[in-house]
């Protein structure tokens, strides 16, 4: 009897005592670990990288100067700013560059960048350029300002440029708007009109994407490529 | 085999008039064989059981892991995807999942139950020779895995849709194990008049190891730590709210917590939360709207290459079917071509490698609604919106992320402790968990 209750007993505590052992060893190796790596989750901050705006390599200094000026003085539009861009006397105070060190600045926008261009003594957008602000705006990415700099040749007289070349940006403004009915456009898009007085393009720029790149008959000249908008996003955190 | 009922009440009391069992037997030492097999599966399936186990608690450091997944314990290298986790993932592998982080693991009590039964063996075998009454109670008690096994092995069928070799060692092990206790006892003879107390006394004992092996599990799980995770969550959104109407319900659920899921419709892990999400009750408590966050960089800037290629076509299909572009669609139109992509998430992965056109063209064809809308300006808008919802939460570039009442159920959470985590949530948001909680 007491042969077989010894036994009984000795089977069973070997029973229940060793799968104990193993699990409560399991459960302790893991509530060490659990418990360093709360530790170290609270002492070290995430690496997983955040969600943020691009800002690319060309965001150079004077580029977002720029920008900003553009953005908070002069030309980014809204309830507050009163949906003005900057004028032509302005853009060389905003800028504070010569015209060839502003328009030096874009050079490396040359595959984000459109140029939209107009009739002469004309403001309207044609197909092709409807076409191409609205493919220039879809591809926006992590750009958090629209870049919208008009101009006009220097035909004619220099009053009535500046007049083109404001309804030049305001076009492709109100195109934006027709189109896109987007809450943030008025956020994100900034005008800046030159007239002929400021910063006029060169002929290097026609081999830019532009509304009229197809027209053979249509020769790039440097007065065509000033009857225009140009047009990017700026891919910098402003 | 004998009349069942005279192995409890008939006694073949020993010369000296004792009713000692083991001076009372008609002994049939053949009987021993097929106990011994018993001992011998009975610790096969404790082993099984244990690997099973031991791969579970891993877990429990809330971290991902390895898992064994073979026919020989322990004798595999353990692997990251495998059947056997997605069985460990399921519900079924635990119990009270809203009370304990993980639950349960069924695994443990399965150990329990082959632990007993060898130590019955081992007694028995220790003891010489096993009476009719012992072959009786071994044969009803290896019935409760034989029966456990059956039920384990219908839902990984039917439910789960995976079978691992672990769970399937220990389904033969119990088969093996009932045919052992069967052979036991047809070959034991010999009886002592006291098996119906020792009938119950195994019971006692039976119900003894499970519960001490649960106490010992429930007295040493790692407690979770208040000041991590857990219903705290993971950060806030800061702009919870869609300005730009990016946002779509995927799960409907009027009343429910309101619940915004961060996902890329190309993501192996947005289709294995979704595939889990549909397995708890809790969902019904969610209200779960979804943000597309493609990580392809062929729409998203914050990508250097294309982690999961054609998330930025599926998602702005998405889009235009959900109605978000022109109004036209429904949000089960979207959730269609999510499940969609998430059936054939490998092969429109590998479509868009190669050629990103013919995925855009394949997704026309399949949603012809689609048309006109995909690939346009408006949607590519559209989704840009979505990306920049992230921008503008500061949210890492990581998908899903679930977002509870504007709080972030942390990465660790959504798997095996998504039931617990989830029931805390929606309490310490006023929502009422499914089955209550402690």
């Amino acid at each position: 009897m007491n042969h077989d209750i010894i036994g009984r007993v000795v089977t069973a505590v070997a029973g229940i005592a060793i799968p104990a052992f193993m699990v409560s060893g399991w459960l302790g190796a893991a509530d060490a670990r659990y418990k360093e790596n709360v530790a170290a989750k609270l002492a070290t901050p995430s690496a997983v990288p955040v969600a943020a705006m691009a800002e690319d390599q060309y965001c150079t200094p004077q580029l977002k100067s720029i920008v900003r000026r553009v953005a908070g003085s002069c030309g980014l539009l809204g309830e507050a700013a009163g949906g003005r861009g900057c004028q032509p006397m302005q853009a060389q105070s905003v800028a504070q560059l010569s015209s060839e060190d502003f328009n030096a600045l874009f050079l490396p926008l040359s595959k984000r960048a459109g140029l939209i261009q107009f009739d002469p003594e004309n403001t309207e957008l044609d197909e092709p350029a409807k076409a191409l602000v609205e493919k220039a705006w879809a591809d926006q990415r992590g750009a958090s300002f629209f870049f919208v700099v008009s101009r006009a040749s220097t035909d004619g007289d220099a009053k009535k440029n500046e007049e083109y070349s404001a309804a030049r940006a305001q076009a492709v403004l109100s195109h934006l708007e027709t189109k896109f009915k987007d809450p943030d456009l008025k956020k994100e898009v900034g005008l800046l009109w030159l007239g002929e007085g400021f910063a006029q393009l060169g002929t290097e720029f026609c081999g830019w994407s532009r509304s009229r790149s197809g027209l053979v008959d249509v020769p790039c000249t440097e007065k065509e490529i000033n009857r225009s908008a140009f047009i990017a996003w700026i891919d910098c955190a402003i | 085999m004998s009349d069942p009922m005279s192995q409890f009440t008939s006694s073949s009391p020993s010369d000296d008039g004792s009713t000692d069992e083991t001076s009372s037997l008609k002994p049939n030492h053949l009987a021993r064989i097929p106990l011994a097999i018993l001992l011998v599966v009975a610790l096969m399936g404790a082993s099984f059981a244990a690997t099973s186990t031991s791969d579970f608690v891993q877990h429990l450091d809330r971290e991902v892991h390895k898992i064994h997944c073979s026919f020989v314990p322990g004798a595999s290298e353990a692997e990251l995807e495998s059947p056997c986790r997605t069985v460990m993932l399921s519900p079924y592998s635990s119990w009270f999942r809203q009370d304990y982080w993980g639950g349960l693991p069924v695994s443990l009590f399965a150990i329990a139950v082959f632990a007993f039964l060898a130590y019955r063996a081992a007694h028995l075998l220790w003891r010489g020779q096993p009476l009719k009454s012992d072959g009786f109670f071994l044969t009803a008690a290896t019935l409760l895995p034989l029966g456990m096994s059956g039920i384990f092995y219908w839902l990984a069928v039917n439910k789960v849709g995976a079978i691992c070799k672990t769970c399937q060692g220990i389904y033969w092990t119990s088969v093996a194990c009932f045919v052992a206790a069967v052979l036991t006892w047809v070959m034991s003879s010999g009886s002592d008049g006291k098996g119906i107390q020792r009938f119950f006394i195994g019971v006692v004992e039976g119900v003894a190891f499970v519960g001490v092996l649960t106490l010992v599990y429930l007295g040493a799980v790692p407690q979770a730590d208040a000041s991590a995770g857990g219903a705290k969550g993971c950060g806030t959104l800061v702009q919870p709210n869609d300005e730009n109407g990016i946002m779509f319900p995927i799960d409907s659920h009027p009343g429910g917590a309101s619940t915004i899921e961060l996902l890329d419709p190309l993501c192996p892990s947005c289709r294995a939360f979704d595939v889990r999400l549909k397995t708890t009750q809790l969902r019904d408590k969610l209200d779960i709207k979804a943000v597309l966050f493609p990580l392809d960089s062929t729409c998203n800037w914050m990508v250097s290459g294309s982690m999961h290629p054609g998330a930025c076509a599926v998602s702005e299909a998405m889009l235009c079917a959900a109605g978000a572009v022109d109004g036209k669609g429904s949000p089960a139109e979207a959730r269609k071509i999510l499940d969609w992509a998430f059936a054939e998430q490998e092969s429109l992965t590998a479509m868009a490698k190669a050629d990103e056109k013919k995925l855009r063209a394949e997704i026309e064809t399949k949603f012809p609604a689609v048309k006109g809308c995909l690939g346009g300006h408006n949607v590519q808008n559209k989704l840009n919106k979505s990306l920049r919802w992230a921008v503008s939460n500061a949210l890492s570039l990581l998908t899903p992320q679930v977002f509870v009442n504007g709080t972030r159920m942390c990465d660790e959470d959504t798997d095996l402790g998504l039931e617990f985590t989830l029931a805390r949530m929606l309490e310490k948001t006023g929502a009422a968990p499914a089955g209550g909680s402690k």
